[in-house]
């Protein structure tokens, strides 16, 4: 059965928190489908963190993260964008890669299918660990 | 005054391989063991850091063998080797994944009180079990509530604002987070902008922070803190497709955040008066020292080490440790230069054919009556 095809935003949100040995698996394993591939960048580097200030709304940096990019284009010229926190470039290479092969309309049934099967464990990790916070929640009286 | 050295080539090897060899071997296995286990040592060197990245962290500590002080210094120089590519959209606390909310200040915050990940109400007794090799093989599970908690919550200090405790915040200018101030490029100039003195108070050290926050808190501050609000989380890092400008995440990070507050305003501005601070990292008693020194700070006459210029100054890790270290280098012209006038000063005053009063010479003031 063919899966909705997500928006883009929430594609890549997905991509960038999936574990990234799978996302390394799905993008090797598509390679073959994604013609000449040119890496126009691949590199490290930051992302500074603006934070909100509470106390007096005032915006601050708050530090940086670090973050690998990547840059490429497949067949026909498509290219393919990523930007994922950490140190690993073959990550970052293998999102922009699943992220060109979606904007080309290639194998978009198996990566739709694999951001699904990923929203679905995401959202389920992030479940169990608030039922865990949840049974932290304490109603204490003091005297 | 610094002066080139030259000579000792060979000791200093030698010094460095000593030091790695009674620090053991650095390995991949050690490097993952530190990242995995022992993540608020990583929390904390991160956010003195001012450098989110766990893995190079772990590093920076199996390489410096726990010296967090160097740890940082690895960090940070890490950091300036990197370009900056992005910034990320403003994390706002009531957007934020949170795991840990709690209030000093009021028991019935909305959202309820979450304790979350801590050992606040637990016995600080050392597991020798481990050493005897009797402990049980697994600790024990937390037992999942029916219904998850809310993955985020209000500001306390919203809500507060809500009850008229606290005056409306002022109206803010749009911003590009780029064009925020940034004491990564600027120059520090007091009073500093708020943005600088929080950006400042995030990458601080928490030692520093915590001492002069500890000294308010006995008694030479100005003020009693109370904590409304302390907020462990996961931020995401909003970041925007420079080609379809299409808003993603980049993944998720750990903050840590406090409010302070103490009751009496101003004429101006009555009600509960507030101090923030926020960090890279899990690290609540560098929030909750730093937001009463935020607090502080904002008083009309703080104590001279509660003032903005003499925090800022003194609780930069780098700049604080490596002046303090530097003083072991040699100093020798330094030095000999006051052996110098310390020699002149004996032979003019000492010498066996002067009177060994120096103080003779220059008549005291006489007291009146």
């Amino acid at each position: 059965m063919t899966e909705t095809p997500l928006p883009h935003g929430a594609a890549l949100t997905l991509l960038t928190h999936a574990p990234a040995e799978a996302v390394k698996d799905l993008a090797e394993a598509l390679l073959p489908h994604l013609g000449e591939v040119r890496v126009l960048s691949n590199r490290t580097g930051l992302v500074m963190l603006p934070y909100t200030d509470s106390a007096a709304g005032t915006l601050f940096h708050l530090g940086e993260v670090l973050v690998s990019e990547a840059q490429v284009e497949i067949a026909g010229g498509v290219p393919g964008y990523a930007l994922c926190t950490g140190r690993d470039l073959v990550q970052a290479l293998a999102i922009a890669l699943l992220e060109a092969a979606l904007r080309a309309g290639i194998a978009t049934d198996t990566i739709t299918a694999f951001l699904h099967a990923q929203a679905q464990q995401q959202a389920a990790a992030d479940a169990t660990l608030l039922q865990k916070v949840e049974a932290t929640r304490i109603d204490m009286e003091t005297f | 005054m610094y002066v080139a050295a030259k000579g000792g080539e060979e000791a200093i090897q030698q010094a460095e391989q000593l030091y790695r060899h009674l620090n053991g071997p650095l390995t991949l296995e050690l490097v993952r063991a530190i990242e995995q286990q022992l993540p608020y040592l990583i929390d904390r060197v991160m956010g003195e850091g001012s450098l989110y990245a766990p893995e190079l962290a772990a590093l920076a500590l199996a390489q410096t063998g726990g010296d967090l002080y160097e740890a940082v210094l690895l960090l940070r120089a890490y950091r300036s080797t990197q370009p900056r590519l992005a910034y990320a959209q403003p994390v706002t606390p009531a957007t934020m994944l949170t795991v840990r909310r709690i209030s000093a200040a009021f028991k019935d915050i909305p959202g309820g009180q979450i304790l979350g990940p801590t050992l606040d109400y637990s016995h600080r007794l050392l597991r020798l079990d481990v050493l005897d090799g009797t402990a049980p093989a697994e600790t024990a599970p937390v037992a999942l509530a029916a219904d998850p908690a809310p993955a985020t919550y209000p500001a306390v200090a919203d809500w507060q604002r809500g009850q008229q405790l606290m005056p409306p915040l002022p109206p803010q200018p749009p911003l590009e987070p780029a064009d925020l101030p940034d004491i990564t490029a600027d120059n520090v100039l007091f009073p500093a902008p708020r943005a600088h003195r929080l950006q400042a108070l995030a990458r601080a050290d928490t030692g520093g922070i915590l001492s002069l926050g500890y000294a308010s808190m006995r008694g030479y501050g100005l003020i009693h803190p109370t904590v409304n609000e302390l907020r462990l989380g996961h931020a995401e890092v909003q970041v925007t497709h420079p080609i379809t400008g299409a808003a993603f995440s980049a993944g998720r990070v750990r903050v840590s955040q406090a409010e302070v507050v103490t009751s009496g305003g101003s004429k101006e501005a009555p009600g509960l008066t507030i101090g923030f601070a926020a960090t890279l990292g899990w690290n609540e008693v560098k929030v909750i020292a730093a937001s009463t020194l935020d607090m502080e700070m904002n008083q009309p006459e703080p104590h001279p080490a509660h003032t903005e210029e003499f925090v800022l100054y003194h609780t930069e890790p780098v700049e604080a440790s490596g002046f303090c270290i530097h003083f072991k280098l040699p100093h020798y012209v330094t030095f000999a230069s006051s052996l110098d006038n310390l020699r002149k000063v004996i032979a003019t005053f000492y010498s066996a054919d002067q009177p060994a009063q120096p103080a003779a010479a220059q008549p005291m003031k006489q007291a009146t009556p």
